[in-house]
């Protein structure tokens, strides 16, 4: 049975991709990287197909509520 | 057109069996020390690094390529053990990628090792506060003491009590989700190597209806992994009357548990 990633991801949204492949992984390597300024813009584009300012403000600020 | 610029998808610890299907995708491995990293000829007018600042506003393109960028990696992690790498990171020419990793080999090492025989997984778990709220004098004694006295008292004083109700309810909501989502968390990291705690996700994000209380990234080990997803189940069975949805995907290329050091 394959219930991996790959089968799902079309159900998973490029929000929570990004989350992973931006600013994951191995990082700052590279003749050409998207900069942190980069990403920022990316999110600001993504931004569009959320409906508030508010939710980009959450999305900083959303801290865990859970003690690791 | 001329493929001159060196995309890295990841590291695998093992030559991946790129068999014909993949190699059609522009797909190669090259062998610097003892990585073999999965790369890809792109063009520049797609990835220079003015033009992929450009694409990265074009959301259909970010969307094709950043599910690309997963499904590769995922595809060689069913090989062997990957450092994945983050998206859009491209190198000039061989020398140069070659060069980064002779520079980093101890750190990649480091971290293959680490990674190997372990999967990641995300948890994230939403509660559906309406259904919670709809409890909450199950869950509560101090909102059941509340409701008895409203019950007791005078149509006046009920009215003011239920004020002071709506209130308590709210704070007991919070408080509940934060000892589930602890519990829950707790639950996951006994049988994890490591995890990562992420920001809760606004609704606008995640386009639910409920609440998200945890979202949480884990290293569970290989030989856990089937009691990790009992333990999805169990959990999943147990609080679903009371409001509580789990979420788990995975695995995914362990991109929250590598960590590349800078050369001394």
């Amino acid at each position: 049975m394959h219930n991996n990633v790959i089968d799902r991801s079309k159900d998973i949204t490029l929000l929570e991709l990004l989350d992973r492949v931006l600013n994951k992984g191995v990082i700052l390597t590279g003749d050409v990287v998207i900069s942190v300024a980069d990403i920022d813009l990316v999110y600001l584009g993504v931004k569009l197909m959320l409906s508030s300012v508010e939710t980009m403000e959450q999305l900083k600020s959303g801290k865990s509520i859970i003690e690791k | 057109m001329i493929n001159e610029l060196i995309y890295v998808y990841c590291i695998s610890s093992s030559p991946p069996v790129l068999n014909q299907n993949i190699e059609s995708q522009g797909l190669k491995s090259c062998m610097f020390n003892d990585f073999h990293v999965i790369v890809k000829y792109v063009s520049e007018s797609e990835f220079s690094e003015e033009n992929l600042k450009n694409n990265l506003s074009d959301l259909q393109w970010l969307d094709t390529n950043v599910r690309e960028h997963i499904r590769v990696i995922s595809m060689i992690m069913e090989q062997s053990t990957v450092i994945p790498f983050k998206f859009g990171t491209i190198y000039q020419s061989e020398n140069s990628l070659k060069k980064f990793i002779e520079d980093y080999s101890d750190s990649l090492m480091e971290n293959l090792l680490y990674v190997k025989c372990k999967e990641e997984w995300s948890v994230k778990i939403y509660c559906d506060r309406k259904v919670l709220g709809e409890q909450i004098d199950e869950l509560s004694e101090e909102s059941a003491a509340l409701e008895k006295q409203i019950m007791a008292s005078s149509p006046g004083k009920a009215f003011l009590l239920k004020r002071k109700k709506t209130n308590l309810i709210e704070n007991e909501m919070d408080r509940l989700c934060k000892n589930f989502g602890q519990e829950y968390y707790d639950e996951f990291k006994n049988l994890s190597e490591s995890n990562d705690l992420n920001n809760l996700l606004p609704k606008d994000f995640t386009g639910r209806e409920d609440t998200m209380i945890l979202n949480a990234t884990y290293l569970v080990s290989k030989t856990k992994v089937t009691d990790f997803k009992k333990t999805i189940e169990w959990l999943r069975n147990k609080d679903k009357n009371l409001g509580f949805f789990i979420d788990a995907t995975g695995p995914w290329p362990p991109f929250s548990f590598i960590s590349i050091k800078e050369k001394q």
